[in-house]
């Protein structure tokens, strides 16, 4: 159950109105691109790949997407940015208390795109027609990210007096969408090494280091 | 890897030197036009020199020049890091001064600003996946040794200079991430913005005993930290 290969089908991981891409033709189209880009890379991906592979016009495709090529390209990394959050959100959402969710949401997160076959390609082989977009996209999510965490941060019964949650899940998300893309000196694969990253430098200013007294 | 060496170059340049001022010219280009416009007749012709000149002191054309230019800006923001390292009393000191030092730098540097806004496929490529981690790698190279001092002892067996890495890593990722994506609530340009940060998220998690123990329970109290 590699999500990144599940993801090149792009069926039957998320519905397509969880992510909401605007129309069910809309859905088609992106999801044509994708496995375009899958295929042939984001240089080679065209207007017309896009349309054969989704069974549609090329006057449907740009009628949906006016900006053509270009257009198709963010909109397809922006989609499968935003499904691969809403698989996390999925894999996380038995955890019971907030270490414990940004435990397991940074193992998930860095083996999904560890795991991502068509990421992995693309940033193997065309690097910088992706990172700009991708970068962007990522930062897009930033929002979401956030607005996910605050009611468990004020559900945490460790959270030390005087923190301000909106900025406290602001810097998590920040600091995870870091952690995820540039793993740096950790090794986000290891638990024992997740364990010391998220109880020192990610939240230990967020949460009373014991119990009270 | 050539951002590895590139900061520790650290030594403030002459600026009548010639190739100083091939440097200077070639960030007044790129802040003009961009980096993909800016050719070597431009920077010849704005330094002032001879095309033939500037390719003696750059052999490699106009990829040495890139590089040299990167090099001589890192060096810049090492050098005045360092002397914010040096002058710092407190690591509370030194870690705020060190964050206002790069989003200041970074935030007014006229060819930086021109490629973020008109040119985000020159530079966003560098802050993500594989070449994020050179940048962070020669940030923790640079920085992790004035920061050992101010550490208290790895409590996980870590050397004190592993420590130093560590905590410089983090901090360039704070600074990145907030001047990359700005936030509506920090400025870290902004010193008294910079140290409510540092002092909310970070220096807590430089203390001696930072490292959080398992949410306790009626029957175990959490005194005692329970090392990974």
């Amino acid at each position: 159950m590699t999500p990144g290969l599940a993801a090149v089908g792009g069926r039957g991981v998320v519905t397509p109105g969880v992510v909401a891409p605007g129309s069910p033709v809309r859905a088609r189209v992106l999801e044509a691109t994708y496995v375009c880009v899958a295929r042939h890379g984001l240089a080679k991906a065209t207007v017309e790949d896009v349309a054969r592979e989704a069974s549609l016009s090329r006057a449907t495709v740009y009628r949906h997407f006016p900006g053509g090529r270009d257009e198709l390209l963010r909109e397809a990394i922006a989609w499968e940015t935003t499904r691969f959050f809403v698989r996390l959100a999925d894999a996380v959402s038995g955890t019971s208390d907030f270490t414990g969710l940004v435990e397991e949401a940074l193992l998930f997160a860095r083996r999904a795109i560890d795991d991502h076959v068509v990421l992995q390609k693309v940033l193997r082989t065309e690097p910088d027609r992706l990172l700009p977009t991708l970068t962007v996209e990522s930062l897009k999510i930033l929002v979401h990210i956030r607005a996910f965490l605050i009611p468990h941060l004020e559900a945490e019964p460790r959270l030390r007096p005087g923190v301000d949650v909106a900025e406290a899940a602001e810097y998590v998300a920040r600091m995870f969408l870091s952690w995820i893309g540039a793993p740096g000196r950790w090794d986000l694969g290891d638990r024992d090494q997740v364990r010391r990253l998220v109880r020192t430098e990610l939240l230990a200013g967020l949460l009373e280091p014991g119990a009270p007294g | 890897m050539s951002a590895v060496p590139l900061l520790e170059r650290s030594r403030a340049a002459d600026p009548d030197a010639p190739t100083q001022r091939v440097i200077d010219a070639t960030l007044r280009c790129v802040a003009r036009w961009g980096l993909a416009k800016t050719t070597v007749d431009d920077v010849a012709r704005e330094a002032g020199i001879a095309r033939a000149t500037l390719y003696r002191l750059f052999p490699g054309g106009r990829d040495a020049l890139l590089e040299a230019v990167l090099a001589a800006e890192a060096g810049r923001l090492c050098a005045r890091l360092d002397a914010t390292f040096r002058a710092a009393g407190s690591l509370e000191d030194l870690l705020v001064g060190a964050v206002v030092d790069v989003a200041t730098t970074l935030t007014g540097h006229p060819a930086l600003r021109f490629l973020v806004a008109h040119e985000p496929e020159a530079v966003l490529p560098h802050l993500a996946f594989e070449r994020m981690d050179a940048v962070l790698g020669s940030v923790a190279g640079f920085a992790g040794p004035y920061l050992v001092p101010w550490l208290p002892p790895g409590d996980d067996g870590s050397s004190p200079e592993e420590g130093g890495a560590r905590a410089a890593e983090w901090v360039a990722r704070v600074a990145l991430s907030y001047l990359v994506a700005p936030s509506t609530g920090v400025d870290l340009c902004d010193p008294a913005s910079a140290r409510r940060l540092v002092r909310a998220f970070i220096l807590p998690g430089l203390t001696p005993g930072a490292f959080l123990p398992d949410q306790p329970t009626d029957h175990s109290r959490g005194g005692t930290p329970t090392h990974a």
